[in-house]
């Protein structure tokens, strides 16, 4: 169930913000999140400033890349150039840095799949120069 | 139980056109059409409209003078105008701003409007974290959104699908008697239609969701005192309101069972002196049946995850005993575009107004009428206002 080879809409990086560090991270397989250095908290998906404090003073942080599956849905009437892929799974899966992320689930069968049940990180190649992070049970 | 409620603000007046899937008429043409149904039907001079809050659009939106073309196209001039971009939230937005800037002084009269020729048009793009961390994962817009919310809404609390089910019937039911319903919608449905109806995005199935078309919808708005001056033959009272926007914003891993209905719901009744047992009826709004359920909860009609039993045990039909959508909703009588929001808003004015026809409520002595807008990344919805209207 990998996703290889078939056509997608591919990620635009830099569009609405500087996420350049994010995917050049996850050409050499590391999954970034953002801090917020003056509290401590991490957030994703990635912001121009905290969430909490107002404040521009973020770093990077490699995830662990283990998680629990928060929601899901099997998707049978494809999002527009995703036609080729259904049916797929999405999902939320909570990080255990303590953020979400909407990602695919893979490697598992939409009857087999739970609320809880542990992920972990899965690179899906799209280009030579792009990977997107998905997750697999763990 | 402490209430601040005015009665200084008055609706007096409403507008429809038809919802049409592909009728191919712009939206400024069907804006037209409700600016002179609400002049004729309350006999006022274009010349008192002196303000006007419009809703965003999907089919002209990318305009950013949107709201001074249509003054232009209208024959307007205002001296207070408000351009409201809540999604479905912005009709009863748009009353809560016209009743603030009529208090404040900036104007007296106004109109309040929502047009959209989505159906006809094309959808613009929202750009952006989309492109980035939405679209390479192919979650399927709003109906892929509402699926990861039902999931998690059935490990939480269990979801009885025959309530969904009911609400679908019910508000069909209602729809066959709307002559302004779209005419594709206007045909029975049966429980087990909606229970063999195919899934979309597990567990939302199609009749679970809207079909987006074209229509517009309106209301005039002015104080009690410049209604009395106009002659004004009817009149309802917003009483309360409660609104919020990006809630649960910045939490990292929020409950998204629960919406941002939990605050404005409660502030609204608060507003109004009220308790949703005193609810005559309601006019949620319905993107997606699921969040008509939440709706109930969060505002307090029955305990948090006790929605779909409440939904069993209650006549919702507009004979009951808390009528809901009595015009079909959006998911029976049609979602147009981004006036959807105005849809069941102007069915309660229409009842308040003892205007319903055969789908008239009795003793429609108040009525609470909800918005939603927006889809989020990875939470339920962006937007949740709410607003109770009463009889002088």
């Amino acid at each position: 169930m990998s996703a290889a080879n078939i056509s997608r809409p591919l990620p635009r990086p830099n569009a609405y913000m500087d996420t350049t560090p994010f995917w050049r991270a996850t050409s050499e397989g590391r999954l970034l999140i953002q801090y917020c250095v003056d509290s401590g908290e991490p957030q994703f998906f990635p912001r121009p400033i905290s969430l909490v404090t107002g404040r521009r003073n973020l770093e990077w942080r490699e995830a662990s890349g283990k998680g629990t599956v928060y929601s899901f849905t099997n998707t049978l009437n494809a999002w527009p150039g995703h036609e080729a892929r259904v049916p797929y799974l999405c999902a939320l899966v909570d990080l255990e840095e303590g953020v979400r992320i909407l990602c695919n689930l893979y490697q598992v069968k939409p009857e087999d799949v739970r609320i809880g049940m542990a992920v972990k990180l899965y690179w899906e190649r799209l280009t030579d120069e792009l990977a997107y992070p998905a997750f697999v049970p763990a | 139980m402490s209430t601040n409620k005015r009665k200084d603000i008055a609706i007096i007046g409403y507008g429809e056109t038809p919802v049409v899937l592909r009728g191919g008429r712009s939206s400024y043409e069907l804006a037209a059409q409700v600016m002179e149904q609400i002049l004729v039907q309350t006999g006022i001079d274009k010349r008192e409209i002196d303000g006007l809050a419009i809703s965003e659009t999907m089919s002209e939106t990318g305009n950013p003078f949107w709201g001074v073309y249509m003054c232009e196209m209208l024959g307007l001039s205002p001296s207070w105008m408000q351009l409201n971009g809540l999604g479905g939230a912005s009709s009863i937005g748009g009353i809560a701003r016209a009743a603030a800037a009529i208090r404040d002084g900036m104007c007296e009269t106004v109109l309040v409007l929502a047009s959209d020729a989505q159906s006809s048009g094309k959808t613009p793009e929202q750009g952006a974290q989309r492109h980035e961390f939405m679209y390479p994962v192919g979650l399927k817009g709003p109906v892929g959104a509402f699926g990861l919310l039902s999931e998690r809404y059935r490990h939480q609390y269990g979801l009885d699908e025959r309530a969904l089910a009911k609400l679908a019937v019910t508000q069909r039911n209602h729809a066959l008697m709307n002559p302004n319903g779209c005419e594709k919608l206007r045909k029975p449905l049966t429980e087990e239609d909606y229970l063999s109806s195919k899934y979309v995005s597990t567990p939302i199935r199609v009749l679970d969701s809207v079909m987006v078309c074209d229509g517009a919808n309106g209301v005039l708005v002015t104080s009690t005192e410049n209604a009395r001056r106009l002659g004004a033959r009817k009149m309802i009272h917003p009483i309360g309101y409660g609104e919020i926007s990006n809630f649960n914003g910045a939490a990292r891993q929020p409950d998204i069972t629960v919406s941002g209905f939990s605050l404005a719901g409660p502030k609204a009744l608060r507003q109004a002196g009220m308790r949703p047992p005193d609810v005559r009826m309601i006019m949620p709004y319905d993107d997606f049946l699921i969040a008509l359920i939440i709706t109930l909860e969060d505002i307090g009609f029955c305990e948090k995850g006790k929605g779909a039993q409440f939904v069993l045990d209650t006549d919702l039909s507009y004979r009951g005993t808390l009528p809901l959508n009595t015009s079909g909703g959006q998911i029976s009588a049609g979602q147009p575009g981004l006036a959807g929001g105005g849809l069941n808003l102007v069915e309660g004015v229409r009842q308040m107004f003892e205007e319903a026809g055969e789908r008239q409520v009795s003793d429609p002595r108040n009525c609470m009428v909800t918005g939603i807008g927006v889809i989020p990344y990875g939470r339920n919805w962006g937007v949740s206002n709410v607003m109770i209207l009463e009889q002088p």
